[in-house]
């Protein structure tokens, strides 16, 4: 009865030691940068420049950069977890800006089409006024 | 014995206030992180929008997902605040994906509504001038019969004059009557030939069927090419630069045909005939205006000019 648990307690004596060594380790060992996450918000900012974010999503854009600065403060202080969340903000800034790009350019191609439809009737109204 | 009794003893009351710390943990941070029922409420709005909630979907399944995480309660603040923030964007970013799309999709029924009130305008543009047309006849009628009253008189007078230069009078007099026919059609002499004008209002508005209004003009044609057997015809449809240039040269090459067809009907050999769609190029005035193109839109009858009867 005595003896059982001391036996099991010294088996896994060298058990727990090497998990608390290999936690150390990982602990210790340095983070990399996210390197993807700064990649993707570097590339979401490109984009939203090429459709002109900066003319119709200034202050998303202006954002985006903003916080991929600070992401790239953060690799610096070597906070990197920190690093990544900044670096996603920017690309979820980023890509907002497109999108609110695009549904500006979208709907005013529209507003032309309306204007134009309207500018025809007016004509016409305006036309049989005239004549009769 | 006592020893082991008093280890177990305490072991158990280890793990008791261990649980007890981890239950307490979990009972004092049930709380959804600050931010995340504002972020919900937007995916929820737009996931109600029957006009927005099929569009983007995979931005908006995204979203959902990001708002999920949001919703997670959590010790770690700052992880928090960051996944509000990510799904607060993420939504907004779905919402104007399919506000986009959505605008997209009714760019199809704006070009149909925008094709329909062209054709309403045109339509309308020529009613009106077929009206105006109507006006205008029925004046020029009147001042015809003056006019060809007075004319008979002169012939007569001239007539009279002519009894005594008998082959001078014969040339002048066929002169006169060429002339009195062409002014009876409303033709003008040009270099060309002798060309009469037939404006769109003697068509149906958009086809190529002649109106019973045309006949009128175009009988007097017929007499006039009775008269004159050695004369070609050139029947040229013109249109305005209103809709695609290939519909105009098709409509233009119908009323020419129309035309031709209807003098082939009264008699006139097709041989002399020629029916030429010349479309839109042909303009005699600008395009910009309802008047301009009302001119642009028109058949034009060339009767050639013979070498002997030219001169």
């Amino acid at each position: 009865m005595n003896r059982t648990p001391r036996i099991l307690l010294q088996a896994r004596l060298p058990l727990a030691v090497v998990l608390i060594v290999a936690g150390v380790l990982a602990g210790c060992a340095t983070v990399p940068p996210p390197a993807e996450n700064l990649r993707a918000a570097q590339q979401a900012i490109a984009n939203a420049e090429r459709v002109e974010a900066g003319r119709y999503a200034a202050a998303d854009l202006s954002s985006a950069r903003t916080k991929l600065a600070s992401a790239d403060a953060a690799v610096t202080e070597k906070k990197m977890t920190l690093a990544q969340q900044f670096a996603d903000e920017s690309r979820a800034e980023a890509e907002l800006a497109s999108a609110k790009t695009a549904v500006t350019k979208a709907n005013a191609v529209n507003d032309e089409m309306k204007r134009s439809t309207g500018t025809l009737v007016e004509e016409m109204k305006r036309g049989s006024g005239d004549k009769q | 014995m006592n020893i082991s009794t008093s280890s177990s003893f305490t072991r158990t009351l280890v793990v008791l206030a261990v649980s007890t710390a981890i239950l307490s943990a979990c009972a004092t941070a049930p709380m959804k992180p600050a931010g995340s029922a504002e972020v919900r409420a937007k995916l929820s709005q737009l996931q109600s929008n029957p006009d927005l909630a099929n569009r983007a979907s995979v931005a908006i399944k995204d979203a959902d997902a990001a708002v999920r995480a949001a919703e997670t309660p959590r010790q770690d603040e700052p992880l928090a605040r960051h996944l509000v923030f990510m799904a607060d964007r993420k939504v907004d970013t779905a919402r104007a994906l399919a506000e986009t799309s959505l605008a997209e999709s009714q760019r199809t029924q704006l070009a149909e509504q925008r094709e329909t009130a062209r054709l309403d305008a045109r339509t309308h543009e020529a009613d009106t001038a077929k009206l105006q047309a109507a006006v205008a006849r029925a004046d020029g009628a009147e001042q015809k019969l003056d006019a060809e009253k007075s004319r008979a008189d002169a012939d007569a007078a001239r007539a009279n004059a002519a009894s005594s230069q008998l082959q001078a009078s014969e040339q002048q007099q066929r002169a006169a009557d060429l002339q009195k026919q062409i002014d009876g059609m409303n033709a003008k002499v040009t270099e060309r030939g002798v060309v009469l004008t037939l404006g769109d209002v003697l068509f149906t508005s958009g086809q190529a069927s002649l109106q019973p209004s045309a006949a009128g003009n175009l009988n007097k044609l017929v007499t006039f090419l009775a008269n004159y057997p050695d004369r070609t015809v050139m029947v040229e449809g013109h249109t305005d630069s209103v809709g695609t240039e290939d519909y105009n040269q098709g409509l233009s090459q119908r009323r020419a045909e129309a035309v031709k067809s209807y003098l082939v009907g009264q008699g006139v050999g097709p041989i002399r005939l020629t029916a030429l769609g010349k479309g839109e190029a042909g303009a005699v005035a600008s395009n910009d205006s309802p008047d301009g193109r009302q001119q642009n839109r028109r058949v034009e009858v060339v009767i050639s000019n013979p070498p002997a009867a030219a001169r």
